[in-house]
């Protein structure tokens, strides 16, 4: 009895907050409107429109896109800080401290400080693009560049908080083993692609779920450069999501979509654990 | 002994090379500039009057510090009160939830009842639900209940994140039984139990959670957008957002209230620092 009395607050909450809406979500992909209006029955209409609609199939394209560009560039950026901070005799409370100072920040101010960086005529990343090529670049003007730029600001963000997790994984791993190594004559690359990167695979298991749910929700960054655009370039599930509720005013059409990004995640979800469970 | 001693003697032979240590100190110096670069740039850029961010080549450091970028943003935007209203929710929601996921890690890491394991598994399965996915059924949800534009529409929500649960479950559960036996024995009730022997011996546990819940109260951005409309009760990264959306944009404005929204973030940082760097880190691995 007192076992479910010290549960009862949090499953409230989890119940009126997250399960109750999560089971909303699924009747309203059979409705629309309600923000003005009361909702509108109307079969499985979001759902046969959801799946040919060009711009919601670019939502999905766009946000796997990004994912893919995203999550392997911060992983190789942050294992290498990892891996030189993990080699260094002095300092490394120093540059910790350093590198991880951009994961403090909410994405949104990063996002706004690269609207600094990255502007045409005074971003300092383009006064260095014109040092060197005597023309600037329009990053988040150019349909081909501003995803990669998306990508870019995401792993700035992101690098310093995976770089010290990794470093914890490798700080973690059994010391024996690589002297036995060493004694077999692996030199240090191949100590770390036979040892270190096969002994971090419980780590691994966590940053990949992990981050493929949180950048399959990509929005803030995107709001804040970019909108969506240039002509939808960078529009993802959830800045559509966004949209279709306060712009579009088509809330079931985003519910359908939403619904959709929650079988993704959980399909992807599933599939990691599979590809990493353990084999023994 | 003898273990101990190799263990010693392979840690010297093992010490990275002064190749390796010279290529590792590029790659960290590398890292320390981007990180650091675009905060100084805005600095620079908050302390300019906006005409001359257009000259170039640019001035890093500006003969005449300009300050009134500040001076407009505090007196003419809602800047105060968006801070004030990030730290009234953040605080909000960290009291609460550290009471109430305590509470249920507590129950789950230490007592026995019936279907422990499907609550356990329901919880488990939420933590991958995506929470952009829920913000059109909460909106409407929020708005049944009167609570659309409150300050409440940003706390009760955010307790339902079950993550913390388990946070705080993995200290439990390492605590031994007999503690809680002896106690009970003693004739405490749960209550006394909980409160004065399992709270005060994970406090490290608290930390994390405390530092964990805040963080992502401060950096949240969707959930405020949708469910607050009035400028005043706006929390600080919609805040700031919108002073991007103007027709002309200010960027002396906006470059001044970004880098005054990392600073009690910076001081939180390094008031808190062993937390941060070392044990969120590890106890993020465990959960």
């Amino acid at each position: 009895m007192t076992a479910y009395l010290f549960l009862a607050p949090a499953l409230v909450f989890f119940g009126t907050f997250l399960i109750w809406p999560g089971l909303s979500l699924f009747v309203q992909t059979f409705h629309n409107g309600g923000v003005m209006s009361p909702a509108v029955f109307v079969g499985t209409e979001n759902w046969e429109r959801t799946f040919v609609d060009p711009l919601v199939l670019k939502t999905i394209w766009n946000t796997l896109r990004y994912c893919l560009m995203a999550i392997p560039a911060v992983f190789v950026i942050a294992m290498l800080f990892a891996l030189a901070l993990n080699s260094i005799p002095v300092g490394q409370t120093a540059f910790k401290t350093i590198i991880y100072y951009p994961t403090l920040q909410p994405i949104l101010i990063a996002a706004l400080m690269f609207t600094f960086v990255l502007h045409q005529d005074f971003g300092v990343l383009n006064i260095v693009m014109r040092a060197i090529t005597g023309e600037p670049v329009n990053f988040l003007g150019d349909e081909d560049l501003a995803m990669p730029t998306i990508a870019m600001v995401e792993v700035w963000k992101g690098m310093g908080f995976w770089a010290l997790l990794f470093l914890a994984g490798i700080q973690n791993l059994p010391r024996d083993l690589y002297h036995a190594a060493e004694l077999d004559g692996a030199g240090p690359v191949r100590r770390f692609f036979q040892l270190t990167l096969p002994l971090l695979k419980p780590t691994f298991f966590f940053s990949v779920t992990f981050a493929t749910i949180v950048n399959l929700q990509v929005f803030d960054s995107i709001f804040v450069l970019t909108d969506g655009g240039p002509f939808h370039s960078t529009a993802s599930t959830t800045w559509y999501i966004y949209r279709s509720l306060f712009t579009f005013s088509e809330p079931g059409y985003g519910a359908t979509l939403s619904f959709v990004l929650v079988l993704v995640v959980l399909v992807l979800t599933a599939i990691q654990s599979y590809a990493f469970r353990d084999k023994s | 002994m003898w273990r101990l001693a190799r263990r010693k003697r392979n840690a010297v032979s093992l010490k990275p090379t002064l190749p390796m240590v010279t290529v590792s100190y590029g790659v960290l110096m590398f890292a320390a500039i981007i990180s650091i670069v675009p905060f100084l740039y805005i600095l620079s850029t908050s302390v300019k009057d906006t005409n001359s961010l257009f000259s170039y080549p640019p001035e890093w450091i500006p003969d005449v510090l300009y300050w009134g970028n500040y001076a407009k943003l505090l007196q003419e935007t809602s800047f105060l009160n968006w801070t004030l209203n990030t730290f009234m929710i953040g605080l909000a929601v960290t009291v609460l939830k550290l009471v109430i996921d305590a509470m249920a890690a507590y129950s789950l890491a230490k007592l026995q009842f019936a279907g422990k394991k499907t609550v356990s598994a329901v919880l488990l399965l939420a933590v991958a639900i995506p929470v952009a996915a829920l913000v059109i059924p909460l909106f409407f949800l929020v708005r049944s209940m009167g609570l659309l534009n409150t300050y409440w529409a940003l706390i009760l929500p955010a307790l339902a994140n079950p993550l913390g649960i388990f946070l705080l479950r993995s200290f439990i559960v390492s605590l031994p039984d007999d503690l809680i036996h002896s106690a009970r024995l003693d004739g405490a009730g749960e209550l006394k139990i909980f409160a004065q022997i399992i709270l005060p011996l994970i406090r490290s546990g608290l930390v994390v959670h405390a530092i964990f819940t805040f963080m992502l109260q401060y950096t949240n951005f969707l959930w405020p957008l949708v469910a607050i409309q009035s400028e005043s009760r706006q929390v600080l990264t919609v805040g700031i957002s919108s002073l991007k959306s103007n027709f002309v944009v200010d960027w002396g404005l906006i470059s001044a209230a970004s880098l005054l929204a990392t600073i009690p973030i910076t001081l939180l940082f390094i008031a808190l620092q062993r937390f941060f760097l070392a044990q969120s880190l590890s106890s993020a691995l465990k959960g």
